[in-house]
Order: structure tokens, then sequence, then C-alpha cells
């Protein structure tokens, strides 16, 4: 049965091959170059010597400029990793959802389930293998992402926890294959058709997906507030890290929001153009800076969320897939 | 003598239209069964019912006495070519019968070898690149490599030409010959069944309309020619299956219990295919186009 599997999709394993070996040729490189001009730009030390707290000393950031040169260089190579994101949904369109749909619409399912083995065991080897496949994929892809956006990350642009960046690296492209793939084949089992079940597959792997990212994921666990105050600061925000930051603003001494999405903070002995240190903005005295946020340091741990959610998901869309082949003729 | 197959007010529901309907039937061992009837009379669902591809919504069936819904020990002793003979297209016919040995615990390859070889279909080609009878050749050689006690074969030569529809047939009786296999072959082509089957069932609208035997079904069943309104039909007519009439005469196909001696009735054999058309036109809603008469 094995064999049976593995012949009618080893060109579908091929293609699967191919195109990671492709994205290691479009990674390796740049993935190397990065890291050298990482080191080349004294990034290394200085983040390291940041390390991971939210709020920092106003005086210890050595790396902003060097953050600013790195980030300006590599730039154009964070929206191509952008297109990362559609690698699991292409693996749920070309591998799950054929893989019950097409047997189905070639009516080959009347002859590979009138054999000698039944449909469970079928249903369960073929689903193995796709599942395996798509796992190993998935595993290279999401680690491999991982080590390509380290440097990214910890320039501190695109912290590893955004909405992108968190999406395509660690172990959540694991779980979004995964789930992919199963969706594809429930897909299949509902609309016995190639096509349908891909459209299906597409539209509730996007469905899902966004509804969780905009939605559940930041209350996977309770935000942190964090404040500190825009006068005489002492203090000011790590860009290394990595937190997750869901809003921010000035509030005045009352609470009240006074300027949404802005941060201020001023030296205790500001001259110039600054020195009204945003009165123009209406910020009075006792106005302070606050952010709504998930510390960096839950990174792997909404990693592990995020993926468990998508796992539990596809192992209920399979068990209703087998069901359902169960009923078909 | 030994039962095949056994329905027993057996029926199957899509939706809320029955497919098939309080169908009962027993096939015995050693036969070619035809099963006739128009598109939709529900052949392929008591094919599929009866290879465990469905599972009744009310009845029962059995195959060697077992319920075949996803039953292993009935699947190795069933072998079924199913409508359009289905094939893994990109498979080479020696990758079919590889398949076959790896899904099922009995498998010849070497006399699927032999039938491919004596008819000439090339085994590495992918079987998506030979014709519709070959593909229907290899469906069978596949099928019957199982050493099936049963054959099942749902509209095997619809979609084949003439000359194919014969040769699959002749193969077909060549391995039956050699085997003794049971089979059970639907078709809606008339003039292939004659020379074939022994045995027929009809469906028609979801139900069975005649099962039996074929040559006791030719012989108790007459095609009477007399005057017209004769008053009531002559004396040993245990069944009227079909009138009709014209001004002078009236035709009847009937069944008979008794032997015929009324004098102002003529009576006639009848051909498999006058019997199973009395039996289809009863229903009077059937379309005609339903219907290939020896294409």
């Amino acid at each position: 049965m094995i064999w049976l599997a593995w012949r009618q999709h080893r060109k579908q394993a091929l293609f699967t091959a191919i195109g990671l070996a492709l994205l290691a040729v479009l990674m390796v490189p740049t993935g190397l170059a990065m890291r050298h001009t990482f080191a080349d730009l004294g990034l290394d030390d200085c983040v390291g010597a940041l390390g991971t707290a939210s709020v920092i000393p106003a005086d210890a950031d050595a790396c902003g400029r060097a953050s600013i040169q790195f980030n300006g260089q590599y730039s154009v190579l964070t929206m191509i990793g952008v297109l990362f994101l559609v690698l699991p949904l292409l693996v749920g369109l070309f591998w799950g959802a054929p893989l019950v749909a097409r047997e189905i619409e070639q009516g080959t399912h009347r002859m590979v389930w009138t054999q000698g083995v039944s449909r469970g065991r079928w249903a369960l080897v073929k689903f193995g293998v796709a599942g395996t496949v798509a796992l190993v994929a998935s595993v290279v892809y999401g680690l491999g992402v991982s080590w390509w956006l380290t440097p990214m990350s910890q320039a501190g642009q695109h912290g590893r926890f955004n909405i992108f960046f968190f999406d395509m690296q660690g172990t959540a492209p694991i779980g979004y294959t995964i789930f992919a793939v199963t969706l594809g084949i429930f897909a299949g089992t509902i609309w016995p058709k190639v096509l349908p079940a891909m459209s299906a597959t597409l539209v509730g792997f996007l469905g899902l997906r966004i509804a969780l990212t905009t939605l559940a994921r930041p209350h996977y666990l309770p935000a942190r507030v964090l404040t500190f105050p825009v006068k005489d600061a002492a203090e000011q925000t790590n860009p290394a890290a990595g937190d997750w930051i869901l809003s921010y603003g000035i509030r005045d001494a009352s609470g009240k929001m006074v300027t949404a999405n802005a941060q201020i903070a001023c030296a205790p002995d500001a001259t110039g153009p600054g020195a009204a240190c945003g009165a123009d903005l209406g910020i009075t005295s006792g106005a302070y800076n606050w952010q709504l946020y998930q510390p960096g340091t839950r990174f792997w741990l909404f990693q592990a969320i995020e993926t468990g959610i998508f796992v539990a998901v596809a192992a209920l869309l399979l068990l209703l897939a087998v069901r359902r082949i169960r009923r078909v003729a | 003598m030994e039962i095949v197959l056994e329905t027993d007010q057996l029926g199957k529901r899509y939706g809320r239209a029955w497919a098939l309907r309080d169908c009962s039937l027993r096939l015995p061992a050693g036969r070619v069964a035809a099963l006739v009837g128009p598109n939709g009379a529900g052949k392929s669902t008591l094919l599929h019912l009866a290879v465990g591809l469905l599972r009744p919504d009310a009845g029962a069936v059995r195959v060697f006495g077992r319920t075949p819904y996803d039953d292993i020990a009935v699947l190795s002793e069933v072998g079924f070519v199913a409508q359009d003979t289905p094939l893994y297209r990109d498979f080479t016919a020696d990758e079919l019968f590889t398949m076959g040995t790896k899904l099922n615990r009995r498998f010849d390859t070497a006399l699927a070898h032999r039938r491919l070889a004596q008819i000439g279909i090339p085994r590495d080609k992918p079987v998506g690149k030979l014709s519709g009878g070959q593909r229907a050749q290899v469906a069978l050689a596949l099928a019957m490599a199982k050493r099936p006690r049963l054959l099942l074969l749902d509209e095997p030569v619809a979609s084949i030409d003439p000359l194919a529809r014969r040769e699959f047939l002749q193969a077909l009786m060549g391995v039956v010959a050699e085997t003794g296999t049971t089979v059970l072959l639907s078709s809606h082509i008339l003039a292939d069944l004659e020379r074939t089957c022994d045995h027929l069932i009809v469906l028609h609208a979801s139900q069975v309309r005649l099962v039996g035997d074929v040559s006791a079904l030719l012989t108790e069943h007459r095609r009477l020619v007399g005057p017209r309104d004769g008053g009531s039909p002559p004396a040993g007519v245990a069944q009227v299956v079909r009138a009709e009439h014209t001004d002078r005469q009236s035709t009847l196909l009937v069944r008979t219990n008794a032997p015929l001696r009324d004098p102002a009735w003529k009576a006639y054999d009848v051909t498999l295919e006058d019997l199973i058309l009395a039996y289809l036109g009863d229903g009077g809603s059937r379309p005609h186009a339903a219907w290939e008469v020896a294409a």
C-alpha cells in the first residue's frame, strides 16, 4: 500500500523537493550575506548587549545607526520573504486537495477500494505518506526561514513576533502546512472534484488563518502594559526585545489617550526644536507613554499555541475525512 | 446449489429517492448473469452494494454468506470492474499488476501477463495511452488475477467499439470457462447478452422485474397472436406481460404455466431481447432513447 501511495504521488513529492531546493538556492547565499553584513556592522555584540528586557536605559541604544544601515540594505529581501507565507497553502492545494478528490473524480476509488485492502487502511497509508512528506517539507521550510530571518529580526525592524514574520518561521508553518493538507483532503471528500476541492481549501485556509491571526492570537495570553514617562525619560523601549506591540500611544495624567500611535521621550535638558516636548500636541505634564504588548520572551510559547491549534484542527479534519470516506461509493 | 450472491428486500436511497428498492434475488454459483435495465435503473447501485462499496439502507445483501461492506474477506473473493473501467492512467499495466500483488493476499501475476500477451497489449505503456478496449482488457486482467469466485462487471463494454466489445466478451467467456467463476455483468446492450449469459436479472425503476435462468425463461414465455378481443387469454397463460392491439388482432407476450392448446391463438418463441423489452415496457414512462439495441 505504501508502494502504491508513493507511486501515485512521487511526482508531487519531486516537485516539492525541487521547490525546497530552489528556496535553498535563494536563501542560503542571501542568509550568509546577511549574517556577514550583520557581523561587519558590529551588530552581533551590540544586540547581545541590549538583552531581551522590554525597556532599556535611554542612552543604551548603540545599535541604532548600524540597524538602520542593515535594514536599508536588506529591506527588499524582507518583502520577498513575505511571499513565503503562501507556501503552506500551496502544499495544501497541490498535495492535499487532489489526494481523495482526484480518485473519486476519475472513479479510481472503485478500483482501489475493491482490491484486498480496507478503506481505513487505504486512507491511513495515503494520508500518512502525504502527511509525512508535508511534515518533512514544512520542518525544513520553517527552520530554514527561522535561520534566514534571524538577523532581520535582531536588527529590530521586523521583530519575529510581528504578523507575517511570526507566521513564516519556527513551528507555526509546520502547523499551517499540516492543516492545509488535511483541509485539502477533507475538502476532497466533501466536493469530490479537484478544482472545487482546491477552491474550498483556498477559502478555508485563508479564512481560518486571517481570523486567528487578527482575532485570536493577540489574546492567547493576557497582554502586558508598559508605561514610561515622556519627560525626563530615563528609559526607552528595547528594539532588540522582539516584543509584539499591540497598541501604543501617549496618555495624560488621568489616563486618557491623548495621542495614539505615538511615542515621545525627551531628555531632561532638551534644547532646540524638541525642547517643547510635545506641548504643541497637547501633551501636558504628567503625560506618559503607554504600550500594550506581548513580551518577546513569549515567542516560542505563542508558536506552540498557534501550532497546537492548527494541528488540533487538522486532526479533527482528518477524522471527519476518514468518516466521509467510509460513506462514499 | 451454492448461492454466491443473495439479496433480501435490499434497498438503497440517495436523499429521498430510492436507487434500488425491495430487491430480492439469488445468484447460484457458476452462472454468467446479465443485469439489465435502462440508465438509472439501479444496476450500478446493486453492484456497488454487492462489492461492499455501499452500505444498504434497507434489507440485506450477502456474498458467500457474508455482508460485503468494507469486508476484506469478501473483497479477496470478488473481482470488480467498475463502470468506464477506471485505472490509474499514468500507471503501466505492469505497475497495476504490482499494485495488485501489494494490495491482495492472492494475486496471479502470471495469469494477468498471459491474458495481455494473448491479445497483444503492451505491459510497459501507461494505460492512459491505450485504447478504450485495451484498457477494458487490462481492467479485466487485473480483476481476474485475483482469481475471484465472483466477478462483477459494471457496463464493461458500454464505451468501447463493437469489435473490441466482442473481443472483450470472448476473453471474458474464455476465463469463465477456464476458472468456473460466477459472473454478474450489467449492460444495456442486449445483443451481447444473448451470446454470453445464462442467467438474467431485469431491473427497472429501482425494482427487480424478472429473475431466472435464461433457457427456462425463454421456454415459459411465448408470443401469442390471435383475434382482437378474444376475451380473456387462453388457458395456460399465467400472466400477460405485454399486449399490443391492432384493429383485428392482438399480440400478447405471456408467461405460461401449462401447454397452450387454444387453436385461436398462434404461439411463437420469444428471443431474449423480446423478453427483456417486454418486461421493461410496461412502465410506459421509459424514454426510448435510454435503449441502445445492438450497436
